[in-house]
């Protein structure tokens, strides 16, 4: 029973950084209705540039260059799956194509090896569960930053246009709100976003070049499981995710410990979560 | 009649007289010789991804997990149990299949997008199974000693088998393309609504259609195993898929000729690229710029209009009567 408890609360506070990456594959994809494969690929190279700076001219410079790269994916994506000419598989391979030139980047510049830090020497005692602190700032983080998307969703100009440009873009549009420009920062916010979870991930579990793609599935998966139409649900499901992995590698042999939440993952998407999109023949 | 039966077979009859007038050349050279069965490989994969994506709308990202299926079916039945390569040919063809259309018909309900997510997953769940396959299926060291076919042991007979088998599924992928089936795939691909008012059972019809797809990976997976005589953890990976992709993608997926261009093309060039691991670099961009230039590919782009600057008919064929789909 303790050891449950252990599995459940570790896996919950790694699951709050796929929280993070969940955030954003769901506004892109209620924006949009796309999503950036190359989410993991940010959150790699936010923590590879992290690794080798350091300090908080590097946490600046990882937040930075994650922003960057879904700047370049933004303008890519617009160019490809621009209002009045949707493809939105046209655009996840357009995505794809950067997320592999980011992980053959980082693997070139930063090398195989794997990503760590550990800033702490002690850890935190919770009924003889040890705990890292650094799982206290990650949680922090992450409430703080879903707090302040929350408020900027619900209650600013901005995120009502946002939110507007989701409901009905050609509607949107024809009222004055700059569509393009909205979806636009969607994908920026989520190159920020990214950053700030590669940041936590190298602090926390760690990474290395090829986990770009296996971050891009957490996020996702997380996205999925309350429904890809509400970001907040996402973060959620990133605990979710967290436990699954936790109580895989608890639990399950060697490469199952792996595979499962793949196929837990798999079992959400095959329940139809991603399906309203193309309810109506894409009419909507 | 007689001329549209013709206008049927002039993809496969293009493949076949190119390999006709190119294998005087390379005839004595086992370099070039391996070479071009490896393009037969890869343009199989190719047009695997040719029919998912450029027909089907279906944008798979495990051309080469369905290919490592088949390449492992057929390297198991014949070094762990002595089976002959044509049970490891059958088996090749239908695993994938078995594999890949009720995971389809799972997910393909309504929407494509999520099947492409599926695919990836699929890819990196396989690789791990392979991995943990212990002595079934090599583990890390992987199975060596694959026979080579009795019917084609020398690079001449598998360079000639190689491209028999494109020529064929050209054959097939044309014909089926032209049929009614391969109608109501493409309405079902840009209009699902309007194909479901006609009467097509869109979600099974893409199924069937994702699994035959996948069948023929399997097919370049079975030549795959037969040509180098060993598979690994690390032969087909998801590297692979996004090489197979960009090759698809680049000749033009859509067409018949395209991906079997793209993979020509592409395994000719890495021949000369650096350092396998800024490959990805030069693969990732390529496959942006060819996306935002010629999203069609180099032989489903129109260059008379595109170099005129009218507008392009590529443009035309992807617009949709609205926008904001995840809205629904």
């Amino acid at each position: 029973m303790f050891e449950l408890a252990e599995y459940l609360l570790r896996g919950a506070l790694l699951g709050v950084t796929y929280g993070l990456l969940a955030f954003p594959v769901s506004l892109l994809f209620v924006t949009t209705g796309s999503v950036d494969v190359a989410l993991g690929a940010y959150a790699v190279l936010a923590a590879a540039i992290m690794y080798t700076v350091g300090g908080p001219a590097g946490v600046i410079l990882a937040i930075g260059a994650a922003v960057l790269a879904s700047t370049v994916v933004g303008l890519i994506s617009m160019r490809l799956n621009r209002p009045g000419a949707v493809d939105h598989v046209i655009a996840v391979l357009g995505t794809f194509g950067l997320a592999t030139f980011l992980e053959s980047f980082i693997l070139t510049i930063f090398g195989t090896s794997p990503m760590i830090r550990q800033p702490f020497a002690t850890f935190w005692d919770f009924g003889n569960i040890r705990i890292s602190p650094q799982m206290g700032i990650n949680l922090a983080v992450c409430i703080v930053i879903v707090s302040i998307l929350f408020i900027v969703l619900q209650r600013t100009p901005f995120g009502r246009a946002m939110r507007a440009s989701a409901v009905n873009p050609v509607g949107a549009a024809l009222n004055g709100i700059p569509v393009r420009l909205i979806w636009f920062t969607t994908y920026v916010l989520g190159g920020l976003l990214a950053g700030v979870a590669g940041v936590l991930i190298l602090f926390s579990t760690g990474a290395d070049y090829s986990t770009a793609f296996t971050l891009t599935i957490w996020g996702f998966g997380s996205a999925i499981i309350f429904g890809m139409h509400s970001p907040l649900r996402g973060f959620a499901g990133g605990l979710i995710i967290g436990i699954v992995q936790a109580l895989s590698s608890g639990y399950l042999p060697g490469g199952w410990a792996t595979a499962a939440p793949l196929i837990f993952i798999f079992v959400i998407l095959s329940m139809g979560r991603m399906n309203q999109i193309a309810a109506t023949g894409g009419r909507v | 009649m007689q001329g549209s039966r013709l206008k049927l077979l002039m993809p496969a009859l293009s493949v076949v007289v190119v390999i006709a007038v190119i294998s005087p050349f390379i005839f004595s050279s086992p370099f070039w010789l391996d070479n071009s069965v490896l393009v037969a490989i890869f343009s199989l994969m190719a047009l695997s991804v040719g029919m998912a994506y450029g027909q089907a709308g279906i944008l798979s990202i495990a051309p080469a997990a369905f290919a490592s299926v088949g390449a492992f079916a057929t390297s198991v039945v014949t070094t762990r149990y002595g089976l002959s390569p044509l049970i490891g040919l059958v088996l090749a063809l239908v695993l994938p299949m078995v594999l890949a259309y009720p995971m389809a018909r799972a997910i393909t309900r309504l929407s494509p997008l999520p099947l492409s997510i599926a695919t990836l997953l699929l890819s990196l769940v396989l690789e791990l199974a392979i991995r943990e396959g212990g002595d079934f299926t090599g583990g890390y060291i992987g199975l060596s000693g694959i026979p080579t076919l009795w019917f084609a042991p020398n690079l001449v007979s598998m360079h000639i088998l190689g491209w028999m088998l494109v020529a064929l599924v050209l054959i097939l992928y044309v014909n089926l393309t032209n049929s009614a089936i391969g109608r109501a795939v493409r309405t079902a691909r840009h209009d699902p609504l309007r194909a479901t008012a006609d009467g097509v059972h869109v979600p099974s019809l893409l199924a069937v259609y994702f699994a035959l797809s996948a069948s023929v990976a399997g097919l370049a997976g079975w030549l795959y195993a037969h040509h180098l005589t060993y598979m690994g953890p690390d032969s087909l990976t998801m590297h692979v898929s996004i090489k197979i992709m960009l090759m698809a993608v680049i000749g033009g997926a859509s067409t018949f000729l395209g991906p079997i261009l793209g993979a020509a093309f592409l395994t000719l060039i890495t021949l000369y690229l650096p350092a396998a691991e800024t490959q990805g670099m030069i693969f990732g961009a390529v496959l942006i710029v060819v996306l935002l230039v010629a999203p069609n590919g180099v032989l489903g782009t129109d260059w008379r209009t595109f170099f005129n600057g009218k507008k392009r008919k590529s443009d035309v064929a992807r617009v949709q009567p609205a926008v904001g789909g995840g809205a629904a």
